[in-house]
C-alpha cells in the first residue's frame, strides 16, 4: 500500500519515533528527540561536543509543511521527491529493516506459534527506462510452503516485540538461511520467464549511441580523451540494462497455526 | 547482450546477526511504514508520469504533459525543449525533474538560467513542483546543495567552476540555450565538460541564425547525433543541399527536441493588435541624418548605419558613439569633420520620435512596455517621461539579480512603464502588461519574437497591442516597410521563421540587412533587394504552412 496522505504518513512516522507532534492538517510541530534530531538535521559537531562534555543536547523542533507557504514562513516544505522526505525514507529504511514479531494472541492454553521468514524485495528493471516491483514473499518455516503478497497478512494480525503468554515458538525446520535461499531462488527464476524486451531494447540503444559517440570523437585529439570518457560513462550509466534485487526488510513472524493465511503455495507452481 | 544482475547479498548476513544478537530489531509499525515508503516510491511502469497526480493543485495543459512523457519515454531526458515563447518552457522542465526525482533517479541537479531569472526558477519549483531548490548566494556550497540554481556566468567562473565540474550531477539544465550555439565560447566548453546524466536545454529559438548552431546544442545532448562537425556543415550548409537531406535532419532533430507551436495546442491566445506610427524628424534633425548619411558614406558605410541607427533612437546614443569615435580618430580632416557633426547634434531640439512616445503613452493610460536598442535612449526616455510625470523603471541585462525582480515588482504594483534594452526581453514574464511599444527594431526577427514573447504569453488575458515607432525615409522606415509588414512578423506568430532564416542561408540575418543597407546605391536599390529578401521570406513561410496543414508537423 502506498502513502496516500503524506501528512498522516509523517504523523505516524514521528510518532513512532517517540517525537511529541501538533498538527493542523497542513502544519506540523516536531519537538524531536536526541536520536532524531541527530538522524535528520545534519549538525554532527553539535552532538559531538554535547557528548564531549557530558551535557543533555537540545533537540529542535522542525517545521514542516505540507502545503506551500509564503516564501517568509520558517517552515520547511516537504513533499513527495523532496531531499527531506528522501532522508525520512532512508531513515526508516533503516529502522524497519529486521524484524522478529510474535503475534498477539489471549489464550490459556499452549499454543505452538509456527515461524514464517518474510521478505519485502524491490525489484528493479533498469534500462533505458526503469519498472519496479515490491514482492512480499513469505515462507513456512516449518513444511515450506511459500506465499506472496505476504504483507497484505501480516496486516491484518496484531503483533507484539516478545512472545505471548502460554504461547511457545516452534524451532524452523527449514533453516534460516535455507528459507532465505528459496526465495531467492524462486525470484531468480521468475525473472527469467518474460522476454526482456526493454532490455534488448536499451542494450541496443546503448550500442548506437556509443558507435556515435566514437564517430563523434575519432577525428578529435588526445586532449579530448576525457570527454570521451566522460560521455562513455554516462552513455552506459543511462542505458545498460540491469535487474537488481534490494530486499527492503524482513525477518521472522510468529504466527498460530489456525490463523488463516490465505494462500496458494507458490514453491510448488515452478517445480 | 547481457543483463547485469545484481544481488542483495548483505541482508541475510545482517539479519541472522540480529536476530541472534536481539539487537537492530523494529517494531511492528515502523516495519510496516518502511514498507510504505518503498511501495509509494517505486515506479511501477516503464511508461507514464507520476508526477502529475501529486501536483493536483497545478493545471497542466496537454501539450506540456505529453513533452514531459516524451521526454522522459523516448529521449530519456536528454532533449532539447523548444516550445515557442510563452507555451511553459519552465513548466514542462520542472515536470520532467520532479519525475526523475519521484523515481529516486536525480538527487544532484544543477540548473543554469539567466542572472535575472534566478529567483523566477527557484519560486517556480518550488510552488508549482515543490522541489527546494536553492539558488546560489555568495558562497555556495557545490557539493553539499542538492539542487541548485544559478546563473552560467557565476557558474563558470573561479573559484565556482573546478567545484561543479567536479560533481557529479544527475541533472543539468541550461534555460536561454541558444545562448550556447557557439562551440567555441567559454560557456559552450564549460556545460560541455559538466558530468551529468540527463540534461535539458530551454530555447525557444533552436537555430537563430544557421544550421551549425542546432548541430552544437545537440551535440552537447549526443556528441555524434549529427555526425562531426565538418562533415555536418559541409553537408548543410552548401549549396548542394537537398531536399532529401533537410528531411533526414529534420527526423533525427526530432528524435532530440520537442517544439511545441501556438497553433498546436488548445489554448485560446488573445489577439495581436499591430499599429505602426509614423514620425517625421524635424528639420534640424533631417539635416543632420543626412550630413552623416554623406559625411562617412564615402568612409565606410557599414559604421555610417550604426550612427544612422542610433540617430532615429535618440540624439544622446548617437552622440555617445560618434564621441567615442572621435577618440580614436587619427586623420586630422576627419576628425575636425566629426567634431563638428557632434556639436551639431548636442545642439538638437528634444527628439521627434520621442515626444511622440511619450504622447503615446498618456493617451494609452495603462501598463506598457518600451523597447530600446540603446541605454542612452533608455536613460533619455526614462528622463523625458519623468519630465511629463509618468514614472518608469528600467531593464537591462547588466542589473544585479535582485535589482531585476525589485523592477519587475514596481513595473507590476507601481508605475506605469518599464523601459528595457534587448537583454531585459529574455525570459522575464510580464502578462499583466498588454501594451507594447517597439521604439525601435531589432534588425532580427526572431528577436523581436522574444520582445513580444514577455507579454504575448501563456496567462495573458488582454489583447495585445504592439506599437512600432518609424521615422520616415530613415533605414527605421525600409527595416519595417519592407521587411517585417511583408513578411507579417507582427500579427502572426513567428512560426517556423527560424528553420526558414536557416534555410536561407543567411548567415546572420541583421549583417544582411546592414550589407543590403551599405551597399545599396539609391533608396531606391534598397527597395527591391528588401521586397526581394522579404518575398523570399513570405514564400518559404507559405511553403511551410502548407506543409504543416499537411501534417508534416515538426513535433510529434
Amino acid at each position: 500500500m502506498a502513502i496516500e496522505n503524506l501528512h498522516n504518513f509523517l504523523y505516524d512516522y514521528f510518532s513512532a519515533n517517540h517525537c511529541i507532534v501538533t498538527s493542523d492538517g497542513r502544519h506540523l510541530d516536531v519537538q524531536l528527540t536526541d536520536v532524531l534530531d541527530e538522524k535528520l538535521m545534519n549538525r554532527p559537531f553539535y552532538w559531538q561536543y554535547v557528548r564531549k562534555l557530558g551535557m543533555n543536547g537540545e533537540p529542535q523542533m522542525l517545521k514542516l509543511s505540507t502545503e506551500v507557504e509564503d516564501p517568509t514562513s520558517d517552515r520547511e516544505l516537504i513533499h513527495f521527491g523532496t531531499p527531506r522526505l528522501q532522508q525520512i525514507y532512508s531513515h526508516l529504511q533503516e529502522q524497519g529493516k529486521f524484524v522478529r514479531l510474535y503475534q498477539k494472541l489471549a489464550v490459556n492454553n499452549q499454543t505452538p506459534l509456527i515461524p514464517w521468514l518474510v521478505l519485502n524485495i524491490k525489484i528493479s528493471f533498469i534500462g533505458k527506462e526503469k519498472k519496479e516491483e515490491l514482492r512480499s514473499i513469505g515462507i513456512n518455516m516449518i513444511n515450506g510452503v511459500m506465499i506472496s503478497q505476504m504483507i497484505e497478512s501480516l496486516e491484518k494480525i496484531d503483533w507484539e516485540s516478545s512472545i505471548c503468554d502460554y504461547c511457545y515458538p516452534i524451532s524452523p525446520l527449514i533453516r534460516l538461511r535455507n528459507s532465505y535461499q528459496r526465495i531467492i531462488d524462486y525470484l531468480t527464476e521468475q525473472i527469467k520467464i518474460p522476454e526482456h524486451d526493454w532490455a534488448i531494447e536499451s542494450w541496443k540503444r546503448m550500442q548506437e549511441e556509443k558507435e556515435l559517440l566514437a564517430y563523434f570523437y575519432k577525428t578529435s585529439s588526445d586532449n579530448e580523451k576525457d570527454l570521451y570518457q566522460t560521455e562513455e560513462n554516462a552513455i552506459e550509466a543511462l542505458y545498460q540494462p540491469r535487474i537488481e534485487f534490494e530486499i527492503v526488510n524482513g525477518g521472522i513472524f510468529h504466527i498460530s497455526k489456525s490463523t488463516n493465511i490465505p494462500f496458494t503455495d507458490i514453491s510448488q507452481n515452478e517445480q | 547482450m547481457q543483463i547485469k544482475l545484481r544481488q542483495d547479498t548483505s541482508f541475510i548476513e545482517d539479519l541472522s546477526k540480529n536476530l541472534s544478537e536481539e539487537n537492530n530489531l523494529s517494531s511492528w509499525e515502523l516495519f510496516q511504514l518502511s514498507y510504505h515508503t518503498v511501495d509509494s516510491t517505486i515506479t511501477r511502469k516503464f511508461s507514464g508520469l507520476n508526477g502529475p497526480k501529486l501536483l493536483p493543485h497545478v493545471n497542466f495543459l496537454t501539450h506540456q504533459l505529453a513533452c514531459a512523457q516524451q521526454v522522459v519515454e523516448e529521449m530519456n531526458g536528454r532533449a532539447i525543449l523548444a516550445d515557442e515563447v510563452g507555451l511553459g518552457k519552465t513548466i514542462e522542465a520542472g515536470l520532467i525533474l520532479k519525475e526523475y526525482m519521484l523515481r529516486g533517479l536525480v538527487k544532484k541537479a544543477l540548473i543554469l538560467v539567466p542572472a535575472s531569472l534566478v529567483n523566477q526558477w527557484g519560486q517556480e519549483l518550488a510552488q508549482k513542483f515543490y522541489i527546494p531548490a536553492v539558488t546560489a548566494r555568495k558562497k555556495p556550497l557545490w557539493d553539499q546543495q542538492d539542487i541548485m540554481i544559478t546563473s552560467i556566468d557565476t557558474a563558470k567562473r573561479d573559484p565556482h567552476r573546478d567545484k561543479i565540474l567536479s560533481q557529479d550531477y544527475d541533472f543539468v539544465l541550461v534555460d536561454e540555450a541558444h545562448k550556447l550555439k557557439n562551440s567555441q565560447t567559454k560557456n559552450y566548453q564549460f556545460v560541455r565538460s559538466l558530468k551529468k546524466k540527463y540534461c535539458l536545454l530551454l530555447t525557444a529559438t533552436p537555430i537563430q541564425n544557421k544550421l551549425t548552431d542546432i548541430f552544437n546544442l545537440v551535440s552537447i545532448l549526443k556528441p555524434g547525433f549529427l555526425g562531426d562537425y565538418e562533415s555536418f556543415s559541409k553537408k548543410f550548409n552548401k549549396k548542394n543541399r537537398n531536399a532529401e537531406d533537410d528531411q533526414y535532419l529534420k527526423r533525427l532533430i526530432q528524435k532530440v527536441m520537442v517544439r511545441n507551436r501556438r497553433e498546436d495546442t488548445n489554448i485560446k491566445w488573445t489577439k495581436r493588435k499591430v499599429e505602426t506610427i509614423y514620425v517625421d524628424f524635424t528639420n534640424r534633425e533631417a539635416d543632420v541624418y543626412q550630413k552623416i548619411e554623406k559625411a562617412l558614406a564615402n568612409k565606410s558605410r557599414f559604421s555610417s548605419l550604426v550612427y544612422l541607427r542610433e540617430l532615429c533612437s535618440s540624439r544622446e546614443a548617437c552622440f555617445l558613439s560618434l564621441k567615442k569615435d572621435i577618440e580614436q580618430e587619427t586623420d586630422h580632416n576627419a576628425k575636425k569633420n566629426k567634431i563638428d557633426l557632434l556639436h551639431e547634434i548636442e545642439q538638437l531640439p528634444q527628439h521627434a520620435k520621442a515626444i511622440e512616445a511619450v504622447e503615446l503613452v498618456k493617451s494609452i493610460n495603462d501598463k506598457c512596455i518600451i523597447f530600446t536598442e540603446y541605454r542612452a535612449t533608455q536613460v533619455y526616455l526614462q528622463w523625458l517621461l519623468q519630465q511629463h510625470g509618468i514614472k518608469s523603471v528600467p531593464f537591462r541585462g547588466g542589473f544585479k539579480r535582485g535589482k531585476k525582480d525589485w523592477m519587475k515588482q514596481l513595473f507590476e504594483n507601481q508605475v506605469q512603464v518599464m523601459i528595457a534594452t534587448e537583454a531585459g526581453g529574455e525570459g522575464i514574464n510580464l502578462q499583466f502588461c498588454s501594451h507594447l511599444i517597439n521604439y525601435d527594431l531589432p534588425w532580427n526577427p526572431m528577436r523581436l519574437e522574444q520582445r513580444i514573447g514577455r507579454i504575448h504569453r501563456f496567462g495573458q488575458k488582454e489583447d495585445v497591442h504592439i506599437y512600432n515607432f518609424a521615422i520616415r525615409n530613415t533605414i527605421e522606415d525600409h527595416v519595417l516597410q519592407l521587411l517585417y509588414k511583408k513578411i507579417q512578423l507582427f500579427e502572426r506568430v513567428i512560426g517556423n521563421l527560424d528553420a526558414i532564416l536557416a534555410d536561407l542561408k543567411l548567415s546572420n540575418f541583421e549583417d544582411e540587412i546592414s550589407s543590403i543597407l551599405a551597399e545599396s546605391h539609391s533608396a531606391g536599390e534598397i527597395k527591391v533587394k528588401m521586397n526581394n529578401l522579404a518575398a523570399v521570406i513570405a514564400q518559404a513561410q507559405s511553403l511551410n504552412e502548407k506543409e504543416q496543414k499537411n501534417g508534416n508537423r515538426e513535433s510529434s
